[in-house]
C-alpha cells in the first residue's frame, strides 16, 4: 500500500513538474503558434540565473524572482529581433529559434563551462504524507507547478488582458481594428512565456544536475505533452503532461528508465498519430 | 545554344569538384570526401523537404542507420551477408529505405501528419532511434562499433588514397544527385511540387498524394543510407549520436543555408557550412556555435531561400516551358518559383 502511495505521489509530482516546465510552451506554441525550439534553453537560463544569483551571494528565493524576469526580457528581445519576422511562416519559426537555441546554449556554455553545477535544497527535510515521507522541495515544487497552471490560466481565460491576447491570436485585423495594440500583444505574450519557462528552470534548478544539456532532456516531453494533450488548451496541457508523466513514472518503476522513455515516446507517437488535434481535440 | 545562369553554375560547381582533389593533396582531399559525405547526406533531405514539402526532423535515422549497416556487415557481424562492402552498401542502401517507406506509411496514411504534429513526430522518433542504439549491444550499445574498414574500390584489395576516396565519394554524390535531379524533373517531381505548394489541391486534382510522398521519404531514406555507410567506411567508426537528434538538426541548418528547394544548393550548403566550421573553430574556437546559431536564424529571417538558391536554380523542365511568354498566376502551380510563399505558408 505505502508503495502504491509513493508511485501515486511520484506520478503526481512528475505530472506537476511537466506541467510546469509546459507551461511556457503553450503559451508560445499553443497561443501565439510559434513552435519554440529554444524553449529548453529558456528553460537553462532560468536554472543558471539562480546559480548566477546566489554565487553572487543573494539567497535562492532571490534568484527565483530574478530568474523570471531575466526571461521576459530575453524573450522581448527575442521576439522583436527574430520571431515578429516569422509570424507568417510557421517552418520558419522552427528553424530560427533552434538556432536561437544554439547560440543560448553555447552561451551559458562560456559564460559558466560546460561542467554542472549543483544547488544547495533551499527547503531540505521531508514531510510526511499519507504514512510517506516525501522530499518537501518536490512537494513546493508540484504546489507551484499546480498555482503557476491556474494562474496563468486565469491570466488568458479570465482577464481583459488575457482576452485581448487571445483576441489577437484568433483574428489580427479585427483586433487591430477594436484599437488592441497588436504589436504590444504579441511581444508581451512572448514575453510571459519565456518568463514561465524561465520560472521553471529556476524552480527545478536544486534538484536538478544544472548542465547545458538539461534544457534539451525537457524539451522532448514537453512537446509531446503539448500535442499528446492538444494545441490549444491548458487543459489539454495539463492531460498530456499527465499521460507523458504518469506514463513515464509508472513504467520507470519497472524498466530501466531509458527503455520507459523508449516506451512512453513511442505510445506519444501513436497518440498523436491517431489524435492529430491531441485527446481534447477542439475544446478548450 | 543560350545556357540558363543556374545551369552554368551547377554544371561548373561539379567540373570545380572534379578537379579539386588532386590540387588540394591527399590529406585535404580525403577532408573533401567527408565534405562531400554530408553533402550527399544534406542532397537526400533537400529532395524530401524541398521538393515535396515534407520537414523531417529525423534524417539522421537513415543515415545512421546506412553506418550501422555497413559497419555491421564489415565487421562480420552478419555472416549470412558476408563481409564484402559491395553487401554492406547493398544494406545500407535497402534496410534505410524500407524502413523509411515504413515511417513514412505510418505518418502519411489517413489524415497525413503534417507541420508540427510532423516535425515533432520525426524528432520524437530520432531520440527514440539514438536511444535505442544505446542500448542495443549488437551493434555496439554506448560506444559504437570500431574498426571498420576504409572505402576499396573496385575490387576490395587495397584501402583507397585520400585522393581516390575523394573521386569514389564523388561519383557516389554525382549519382545521388542525378536520380535526385531525375525525379525532381519527370513528371512525378511536378507533382511532389504541387503537394509541397497546395496538398488539398492536389489531392482534389485526382493524385495520390499519400503513395508519391511515401515514395520520395523511401528515395530519400536510401540516399540518405548511401551517406551513412560511406560515413561509416569513411571514419571507420559508428556510434548512437549518428541516428540521433543533433545530427538531424544539424542536416536541416545546412540545407535551409544552402537553399532547400534547389538540390546541388543544399548539397554545397553541406559543404559551405561544413568547410567554414573547419575554418572558422580554429580561429573562434568556442565562439563558433554561438556564430553558427546566430547566423542560422539571421539566414532563416533574411533569406529564407537560403544563400545559395537563387543562383543555382535550374531553368524549368522543357514540358513546363511555353512559347508565348507565360503569365505569372499560370505558371503558379508549376514552376519552382512559387515555393516561396507556399512553402512558407503551409500548414
Amino acid at each position: 500500500m505505502a508503495t502504491a502511495i509513493a508511485l501515486s505521489i511520484d506520478m503526481l509530482s512528475f505530472t506537476l513538474t511537466l506541467l510546469l516546465v509546459t507551461l511556457g510552451l503553450v503559451v508560445i506554441f499553443g497561443m501565439m503558434n510559434v513552435i519554440n525550439m529554444a524553449h529548453g534553453e529558456f528553460f537553462l537560463i532560468g536554472a543558471y540565473a539562480v546559480v548566477a544569483v546566489t554565487r553572487a551571494g543573494g539567497s535562492f528565493w532571490l534568484g527565483l524572482v530574478l530568474a523570471p524576469c531575466l526571461l521576459a526580457l530575453i524573450g522581448f528581445a527575442v521576439e522583436w529581433l527574430v520571431i515578429r519576422h516569422i509570424y507568417r511562416r510557421f517552418i520558419d519559426t522552427i528553424l530560427a529559434t533552434w538556432g536561437l537555441s544554439l547560440a543560448l546554449k553555447q552561451g551559458v556554455i562560456l559564460l559558466f563551462g560546460p561542467g554542472s553545477q549543483s544547488m544547495l535544497n533551499p527547503i531540505p527535510g521531508t514531510v510526511e504524507v499519507l504514512g510517506v515521507s516525501y522530499p518537501a522541495y518536490r512537494l513546493f515544487i508540484m504546489g507551484m507547478g499546480l498555482a503557476l497552471a491556474l494562474g496563468t490560466y486565469w491570466l488568458f481565460f479570465r482577464t481583459a488582458l488575457g482576452l485581448q491576447a487571445r483576441g489577437v491570436i484568433a483574428n489580427r485585423a479585427m483586433a487591430a481594428s477594436l484599437g488592441i495594440n497588436t504589436r504590444r500583444m504579441d511581444w508581451a505574450t512572448f514575453a510571459t512565456g519565456a518568463a514561465l519557462a524561465g520560472f521553471a528552470g529556476a524552480v527545478m534548478s536544486p534538484i536538478m544536475s544544472v548542465d547545458p544539456q538539461m534544457g534539451m532532456g525537457f524539451l522532448v516531453p514537453s512537446f509531446l505533452a503539448v500535442l499528446v494533450g492538444g494545441v490549444n488548451s491548458l487543459v489539454g496541457a495539463a492531460l498530456g503532461s499527465g499521460v507523458i508523466g504518469g506514463t513515464t513514472t509508472m513504467l520507470s518503476a519497472r524498466l530501466d528508465q531509458a527503455d520507459a522513455q523508449i516506451v512512453v515516446f513511442l505510445l506519444a507517437i501513436m497518440v498523436i498519430r491517431f489524435f492529430p488535434q491531441g485527446l481534447t481535440g477542439d475544446r478548450r | 545554344m543560350r545556357v540558363a545562369r543556374g545551369t552554368f553554375l551547377t554544371l561548373l560547381c561539379w567540373v570545380v569538384l572534379a578537379l579539386l582533389p588532386p590540387v588540394l593533396g591527399d590529406w585535404n582531399a580525403s577532408l573533401l570526401a567527408q565534405y562531400v559525405i554530408y553533402g550527399i547526406f544534406a542532397l537526400s533531405l533537400g529532395l524530401l523537404w524541398g521538393t515535396a514539402g515534407i520537414l523531417c526532423f529525423g534524417q539522421a535515422i537513415f543515415f545512421g542507420m546506412g553506418a550501422y549497416s555497413m559497419a555491421v556487415v564489415t565487421l562480420g557481424k552478419l555472416p549470412a551477408l558476408g563481409s564484402s562492402q559491395w553487401a554492406g552498401f547493398a544494406l545500407a542502401l535497402v534496410l534505410p529505405a524500407v524502413a523509411a517507406a515504413l515511417i513514412g506509411w505510418l505518418l502519411f496514411r489517413g489524415r497525413a501528419l503534417a507541420g508540427a504534429q510532423l516535425g515533432i513526430v520525426t524528432l520524437c522518433a530520432a531520440v527514440v532511434a539514438e536511444t535505442a542504439a544505446r542500448r542495443w549491444d549488437f551493434i555496439g550499445g554506448f560506444n559504437g562499433l570500431f574498426g571498420v574498414p576504409s572505402l576499396a574500390f573496385p575490387f576490395e584489395s587495397d584501402a583507397l588514397s585520400g585522393i581516390g576516396t575523394a573521386y569514389a565519394t564523388l561519383g557516389a554524390a554525382l549519382a545521388a544527385y542525378l536520380v535526385g535531379l531525375a525525379i525532381t524533373r519527370s513528371p512525378l517531381g511536378t507533382v511532389l511540387a504541387a503537394i509541397r505548394n497546395d496538398e488539398n489541391r492536389t489531392i482534389h486534382l485526382g493524385y495520390n498524394v499519400r503513395n508519391h510522398k511515401i515514395f520520395v521519404f523511401t528515395v530519400s531514406g536510401g540516399i540518405a543510407g548511401l551517406a551513412g555507410a560511406l560515413f561509416a567506411l569513411q571514419f571507420g567508426f559508428v556510434s548512437p549520436s549518428l541516428v540521433g537528434f543533433a545530427l538531424s538538426t544539424e542536416v536541416l541548418i545546412w540545407v535551409a543555408v544552402g537553399g532547400r528547394a534547389v538540390l546541388m544548393a543544399a548539397f554545397l550548403g553541406a559543404l559551405l557550412v561544413r568547410s567554414a566550421e573547419t575554418v572558422m573553430s580554429a580561429t573562434l574556437a568556442d565562439y563558433w556555435l554561438l556564430v553558427l546559431g546566430i547566423l542560422f536564424a539571421a539566414t532563416v529571417v533574411l533569406a529564407p531561400q537560403g544563400l545559395l538558391a537563387s543562383v543555382l536554380r535550374l531553368p524549368p523542365a522543357r514540358r513546363l516551358r511555353r512559347r508565348s511568354r507565360p503569365t505569372s498566376t499560370d505558371t503558379a502551380a508549376l514552376a519552382p518559383r512559387a515555393a516561396e510563399e507556399a512553402s512558407a505558408g503551409a500548414s
